[in-house]
């Protein structure tokens, strides 16, 4: 497989060799070739010159900055290279005439997303996960479309999260049991593997909407203001339980990852080690990259191509008056 | 502004073409051609191709403008895409036919056809462009039909995800 994404874990210079990407650490020299390079990910102290910015902007490569705590800093994101006029005009017009529609189609893929995760772990005897199911079922989709604002579908939102989050104590062990979502900075195993995963599938949906014509910054759900990719925000939630939730089950339940040897102590457990990062970041690239065959279009594709279909349908909704349905895993897998 | 590329488009598939003007051009994804224009462009730097307004040419000679195509499938696309640069050409006083070079697949003889500006050819030229003109000024493209060229067509996925 082609190594698209590259992550760098230690401290050290990036800078132009050539017509490649040298990194320079204590270690020594390392070459990346531009030729299989598509992400760059940051996870430490790195300095980096003009003159590979440019090769990388030529390149079309995209790089990611984490902090110290895992958090997401920003993106240096190539000038755009497929811009339509007439798609950014459409889709500020759609943002202030159709805005619901497609919040609230986010907020059920999110929902049929979650459902199709946990009706997996229903059908393997965990019968206390009932009456969440069937309120995902048959209550989300009825409470979204009488809402009558974006703060109701947001509400309506964090309601689906907050009972997914409640339901971790049927399916995982109790060293991962969440009480409460906390984020910034997160304060215990789970809340890191939820924000750590969820600002890796944050960046992979930017990287994915760079290859489109869409505005990264004119968002449905979330506020165009929140971010300045707040459209990454939107496209990535239906994507969450199935990329980065099942990630988690499955590094825990598969016992990949514990709380006692993949995370930093000093730090009460509230983020991953560079052992557990790594064994994580693994897991999530495998899944990213899994594929399946596509119903309609009759191809293999992976989730990673997934997001971006989800952003074509985002463009034929825009352009062509298409109804929006972000991806669904019951219907695709 | 119409182009040869537009031109060439509105036969192969009317969708494309709409879809092109409006610039929802797709990634290219043929990763080695992307590399090599890299690369190309980083150690010449942005110099531009030799292009007459938005014409670009294959090859010209005192007597021709020739174009190369790889099969000889789409022949009335190449043949009026050719037409467009003739006329283009004719505007800027420069006279030439055209020729077109169908290279087939796993044979190296080409199959050739002359394209030569008439009074009658020139005039059923004129109407089409106004046509195409006139469709790409609608609202929407119209819509996908699946058909054999789709598999390979850059938009495949737009279209019918
Ligand atoms: S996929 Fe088919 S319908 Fe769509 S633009 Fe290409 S040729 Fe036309």
């Amino acid at each position: 497989m082609k190594e698209e994404a590259r992550y760098i874990f230690s401290k050290g210079d990036l800078s132009r060799k050539d017509f490649s990407i040298q990194f320079k650490n204590e270690k020594g020299n390392m070459y990346l070739p531009i030729k299989d390079t598509k992400e760059l990910y940051c996870f430490n102290e790195i300095t980096l010159s003009t003159k590979l910015l440019e090769l990388l902007s030529k390149a079309g490569i995209i790089v990611h900055f984490f902090g110290y705590y895992e958090n997401y800093i920003g993106t240096f994101y190539p000038k755009d290279y497929l811009l339509s006029g007439r798609l950014t005009v459409a889709q500020a017009q759609v943002y202030a005439e159709k805005r619901m529609e497609i919040a609230n189609a986010i907020i059920c893929g999110i929902a049929n997303n979650i459902h199709f995760v946990l009706y997996h772990y229903y059908r393997h005897g965990k019968k206390d996960l009932k009456p969440f199911l069937d309120w995902l079922k048959h209550d989300v989709g009825r409470l979204g479309s009488s809402a009558n604002n974006i703060k109701q579908l947001l509400s309506i939102e964090g309601e689906i999260w907050a009972r997914f989050y409640a339901s971790f104590k049927f399916i995982l062990p109790e060293e991962f049991i969440m009480n409460k979502r906390v984020k910034r900075p997160p304060d215990n195993p789970i809340n890191a593997l939820v924000s750590f995963g969820n600002s890796l599938l944050y960046s992979k949906t930017v990287s994915q909407i760079y290859h489109t014509h869409l505005n990264q910054t004119i968002s449905f759900l979330h506020e165009p203001t929140e971010r300045r990719f707040s459209l990454s925000l939107d496209l990535c939630e239906a994507f969450k339980p199935i990329i980065v939730f099942k990630t988690i089950f499955e590094c825990i339940n598969n016992r990949k990852i514990s709380a006692a040897k993949h995370f930093d102590k000093k730090l009460n457990y509230a983020m991953l080690n560079e052992a557990g990062k790594k064994i994580f970041i693994d897991a999530f690239e495998t899944r990213i990259n899994q594929t399946f065959e596509h119903p309609v279009l009759k191809r293999r594709i992976t989730y990673k191509q997934a997001i971006r279909l989800d952003a074509y349908k985002l463009i034929k909704f825009i352009m062509e008056g298409k109804p929006f349905k972000p991806f669904n895993a019951e219907e695709n897998l | 502004m119409l182009t040869g590329t537009i031109v060439n488009y509105y036969f192969h598939c009317k969708r494309q073409c709409w879809l092109f003007y409006n610039k929802l051009n797709m990634e290219d994804n043929s990763e080695d051609v992307h590399i090599g224009r890299v690369l190309h462009e980083l150690k010449l730097g942005d110099s531009p191709d030799a292009a007459i307004e938005n014409v670009k040419l294959d090859k010209i000679t005192p007597e021709y403008v020739i174009e190369m195509k790889k099969s000889d499938a789409d022949l009335e696309a190449a043949k009026a895409q050719l037409m467009f640069y003739l006329l283009k050409l004719e505007s800027k006083g420069i006279m030439r036919k055209g020729r077109l070079e169908c290279i087939e697949k796993n044979k190296q003889d080409k199959k050739v056809h002359i394209v030569e500006l008439t009074d009658e050819n020139r005039q059923k030229f004129e109407l089409l462009c106004r046509e195409i003109e006139n469709f790409l000024t609608s609202p929407t493209p119209p819509a996908a039909i699946k058909e054999n060229k789709c598999k390979k067509c850059a938009y495949y996925e737009y279209c019918f995800v």
